[in-house]
């Protein structure tokens, strides 16, 4: 005692220690993209784009009044109120930034043009030398005069010097000028871009500067015909964040307490009851901390672990607490019997998920990880510390009467009406899996997304009035420096061009007039930085052409312009503010790799041909619509590939536990049954398969196998005798099948979509499973084993 | 690309307009008479005052309109800027570059890329529910037989751009005697109308246009 006490408390410390430390990194990943496969294309280009493009700290508040004056002046006033919260807000911008400051437009301009190629230059720096001057500004009056567009009056106005006309065909502008990024066509509904002044830590972080924005914006706006959205990446992530948040400790909290429902209604004990829900919690907090120390992020599926973990390491509880209590010896003996089914079920359970590491989905191998690492720490608790609780419990209540349900899982009644139920439930999910067929396949984005969520919803506001681009594919082009992308943009360009005349492309736009052209620059700026010594002589001309002074001062400040860049080392990139915002998602430029981006609508029916026909190395065409349909392809492919292997695994495993072919033949016969009834059900259901409910399979295949495991291992030792082992298991089986299917059903009610289908799906299977095994295993067994059926007839 | 959106819209201010009653029986008549209208053509002479520049420029012009949905504009003596509608589309054509740019009519009224035709646009509405429909009016002055009308229209859009639309007419003939439209920035476009003649037979083929050696694309409307 002397010794064991020091011993335990330092364990005590360690576990305290290791949880701590592992609760405390627990973070959550959001992002969908990092539960599939990184060497898919359509992944790939999607995850560049979201590492470059999204706005982590950019939240989109959405306006919508009745009167474009009233979205207009609200949007003001809720940028000003922003505004006033510097600790806050970086910056929120309701409107363009040229359109307070056009000045800065200057250096736009002058980036393109100096983009263009050396003739153009050289033409426009003709076009401005003393001989031809007078010459190129009549010809401005001329069309200042004559022009029907009036983009281009207003351009010219202020151009005098068409320096503008270098970038070509203005013509091409026009359309993409009455699109705007902050209002609708009709002016009813504005947005503004609310930037955080601080980088969020952790979810949590983010969840209460939204919820703070929130009240400012609340505050500022009490009109009730005025409706605010909320949405961008912070407003996801404190959604979604939270709903995961919420999915886990709900989901996990109602598992515990359907346990203790199911435990208390079987067996009629409060202590050990106690003791056991003390159980599940330390294994969860255990599971959770060492998830937190060992994963990264944890993904939406891992959030779903959490109540799986519960409902799978009850099992071991259960089948502890049910040897204890015919028990008679001590507590290492009870520790000894129980190993062996311990020791095989979690051993095949924890084999099958950690397999799933071999898997190329990250998604996966986190589930696999959480559950694996879940079930050892399960089976530890339950064999060393449950199992000395138990035995304790037991000494002090000997004598006590079995309850109505312990009494009534020994009843032979029960176990033939039940097999005939089971029979006719099993008939009757084949015969819909006859009719209906398979159910459907889905693997759209809708099973990604949260079924509830605020952000989303304002997106979906956001496509309908502002711009719906989710039939358009993006454009992501990705090279070491600005030569390779713009190599690579001229291929795309001409890809584009050449399916467009296809007739595969509606239209496109590309990043290529705003990508620096670095031999242009160079070859350019020698020619356009003298122009700042003549502008007294530009000026001049320019008046005595007609114009007024200010309509010379665009001009000037490109000239100015080119002037300073004349010393700055190339490749050169525009840095202004305003600039910076028209750049921001058209073009990444820092860090070691440069990406550019172009939005293609394509023809209906052309997309994957589209796709193939564009992507090169370096250039990926992708959308959701698009990663959807890969997945189609390509998910189900490498499910079965992971669950053959895994059904590999677990025959192998099952081979040198049985030493019987003709059990484990029916091992496989009940699973391939239990799936199949499954189908049946879904289809009946109208459910389909999706990513999250095709990993509900492996998860069938690493814990529903349990109970058939069980049962045979049962029938081995009692020798052959079948209802020998459902007397014995018959009620641990249904215990752990109710509680693992509690587990699921919990997460059946997950906001998450995805993750509900697989909480369903698994309810199900488990339930059918359980089913199955108890009551149609044993009969098929003792029908192929006469003297098993002897055993049965013999009077008890 | 939408990076130059900012230089289109230097003119931008922003308005304060009161409404007040006004007495619509002229415009009413206005748009009654044009229910006969069968046939238009004019001489028109159109100056531009536009806040960059120190004087107007004034540029003459014919224009020729049939029902229902004729039309020929030019501008420039020889034309340097033509417009041509036949049904639902548009050509707006540069024979100096020889190109033209084809529009859609129910595309450009829907992107408010109308802004470029409207001055063309004509007969203005259908009648006056229609005009209610579209336009705000803003003042409507009678002297002897001249109408002064100042409209703007409903489209927010065009309400950024523009301060107000403004028609002079014969209440008599219901003849247009100049259009114009102002901008936010204080510049305008006017053109004054001459040589009105009303339902006179116009030979078909001024609605034709050869297009031998043209460009012709489809306008990024």
């Amino acid at each position: 005692m002397e010794k064991t006490k020091p011993r335990w408390i330092a364990i005590i410390i360690a576990l305290l220690v290791f949880t701590g430390a592992g609760l405390s990194r627990i973070s959550f990943n959001v992002d969908i993209l990092k539960l599939l496969p990184t060497h898919l294309p359509q992944v790939k280009g999607l995850s560049l784009f979201l590492k470059h493009f999204s706005q982590p700290k950019e939240l989109i508040v959405t306006v919508e009044a009745p009167t474009s004056e009233l979205a207009e002046s609200t949007a003001d006033a809720l940028a000003d109120a922003f505004s006033k919260h510097p600790d806050l807000v970086q910056r929120a911008v309701a409107r363009a930034p040229w359109e307070k400051r056009p000045a800065d437009l200057s250096e736009l301009l002058a980036f393109l043009v100096l983009n263009q190629p050396p003739e153009k230059i050289r033409a426009l720096v003709n076009s401005l030398s003393p001989e031809q001057a007078d010459a190129t500004l009549k010809s401005s009056v001329e069309k200042l005069g004559e022009s029907i567009s009036p983009q281009e009056v207003a351009l010219l106005s202020y151009d005098p010097y068409n320096v503008a006309g270098a970038l070509g065909d203005l013509g091409s502008f026009a359309g993409t000028a009455q699109q705007s990024e902050f209002s609708s066509a009709d002016g009813t509904f504005r947005v503004l871009y609310v930037v955080s002044a601080h980088n969020f830590p952790n979810y949590k972080a983010a969840i209460a500067w939204v919820n703070q924005i929130k009240q400012i914006a609340h505050a500022t706006v009490t009109d009730s015909a005025i409706h605010l959205g909320f949405t961008g990446e912070p407003a996801f992530v404190a959604d979604i964040s939270g709903s995961m948040e919420w999915d886990m400790t709900s989901s996990g909290f109602v598992t515990l307490l359907v346990i203790a429902l199911i435990f208390y209604l079987c067996y009629r004990r409060a202590r050990p009851l106690m003791e056991l829900q003390a159980m599940l919690v330390l294994i969860f907090t255990l599971s959770l901390a060492a998830a937190g120390l060992f994963l990264s992020q944890l993904t939406v599926i891992g959030v779903g672990c959490a109540a799986i973990m519960i409902g799978l390491s009850v099992d071991y509880g259960y089948f502890v607490y049910q040897r204890s209590l015919h028990h008679r010896g001590t507590v290492g003996e009870l520790q000894r019997q129980c190993v062996q089914n311990i020791a095989w079920t979690s051993g095949t359970t924890a084999a099958v998920f950690f397999a799933l590491n071999f898997s190329s989905l990250p998604g996966l191998s986190q589930l696999g990880n959480l559950v694996g690492i879940g079930v050892v720490f399960g089976a530890i608790v339950m064999l060393t510390i449950y199992a000395r609780l138990t035995m304790r419990f037991h000494r002090s209540q000997e004598g006590r009467p079995p309850s109505i349900i312990e009494r009534l899982f020994v009843t032979p009644g029960f176990w033939r009406k039940g097999a005939i139920l089971t029979a006719v439930i099993v008939f009757f999910l084949l015969g819909v899996l006859a009719v209906k067929g398979l159910p459907q396949p889905d693997f759209s984005a809708r099973t990604l997304r949260p079924r509830k969520s605020e952000a989303y919803v304002a997106l979906d506001r956001l496509y309908a009035r502002l711009t719906d681009d989710r039939d358009m594919l993006s454009l992501v082009v990705a090279g070491k420096d600005e030569a390779e992308v713009l190599k690579r943009l001229r291929l795309a360009e001409n890809s584009l061009s050449a399916a467009e005349a296809r007739g595969e492309v509606k239209s496109f736009r590309t990043a290529l007039p705003l990508w620096p052209a670095v031999g242009n620059q160079r070859a350019n700026l020698p020619l356009l930085a003298p122009l700042a010594k003549e502008i007294p002589r530009l000026r001049e001309r320019a008046v005595a052409a007609g114009f007024k002074d200010e309509a010379f001062v665009l001009d000037e400040a490109i000239f100015q312009q080119w002037a300073a860049w004349a010393n700055v080392p190339t490749p050169l990139w525009p840095t202004n503010d305003t600039s910076r915002w028209i750049f921001r998602r058209v073009a990444s430029h820092e860090g070691d790799q440069l990406l550019a981006l172009g939005m293609v609508t394509p023809m209906p029916g052309h997309e994957d041909a589209l796709t193939a026909a564009v992507q090169s190395e370096g250039t990926w065409l992708v959308s959701w619509n698009q990663l959807g349909r890969e997945l189609r392809h390509v998910i189900p492919c490498e499910f079965g590939h992971v669950i053959m292997a895994l059904s590999a695994i677990v025959i192998l495993l099952l081979i040198i536990a049985f030493r019987s072919i003709r059990a484990v033949a029916l091992f496989v016969l009940t699973t391939a049954l239990v799936l199949a009834c499954l189908a049946g059900a879904m289809s009946l259901l109208g459910m389909g398969w999706n990513f999250f409910n095709l990993a509900a399979l492996l998860l069938l295949l690493g814990t529903g196998t349990d109970y058939s495991i069980l049962l045979l291992l049962a029938m081995k030792r009692n020798g052959g005798d079948a209802p020998a082992a459902q007397r014995e298991l018959g009620l641990v089986i249904c215990l752990c099948a109710f509680s693992a299917s509690a587990g699921f059903g919990t997460i059946s009610w997950a906001n998450h979509i995805g993750l509900a289908s697989l909480g369903q799906t698994c309810a199900l299977g488990l339930v059918l499973d359980a089913l199955i095994s108890l009551f149609l295993l044993p009969r098929v067994w003792a029908w192929i084993h006469p003297h098993a059926r002897a055993v049965e007839e013999m009077p008890r | 690309m939408r990076s130059l959106l900012p230089f289109l819209c230097l003119f931008c201010a922003w308005p304060a307009l009161a409404a007040e009653p006004l007495d619509m029986t002229p415009v009413k008549k206005w748009l009654a008479k044009q229910e006969d209208l069968h046939s238009v053509q004019a001489d028109f002479t159109q100056t531009r005052a536009l806040r960059a520049l120190r004087s107007p420029i004034a540029t003459p012009g014919h224009m020729w309109f049939g029902m229902p949905d004729s039309l020929r504009w030019e501008l420039g003596e020889p034309a340097k800027t033509i417009v041509i509608r036949k049904g639902d589309t548009y050509y707006l054509i540069q024979p100096a570059r020889k190109r033209a740019e084809r529009y859609k009519a129910d595309s450009i009224a829907k992107k408010g890329g109308a802004m470029g035709f409207a001055m063309i646009n004509f007969p203005i509405a259908k009648d006056f529910a229609d005009f209610n429909r579209q336009f705000e009016t803003l003042s409507v002055t009678v002297t002897d037989d001249h109408c002064h009308l100042e409209i703007l229209p409903r489209d927010a859009q065009a309400k950024k751009m523009l301060q107000a639309i403004k028609f002079d007419f014969d209440t008599t003939t219901g003849h247009l005697l100049s259009f114009e439209m102002a901008t936010r920035d204080g510049s305008s476009m006017r053109s004054d109308f001459t040589n009105v003649r009303m339902n006179q037979k116009i030979d078909r083929h001024v609605f034709d246009y050869d297009f031998t050696g043209y460009e012709v694309v489809d306008g990024k409307n």
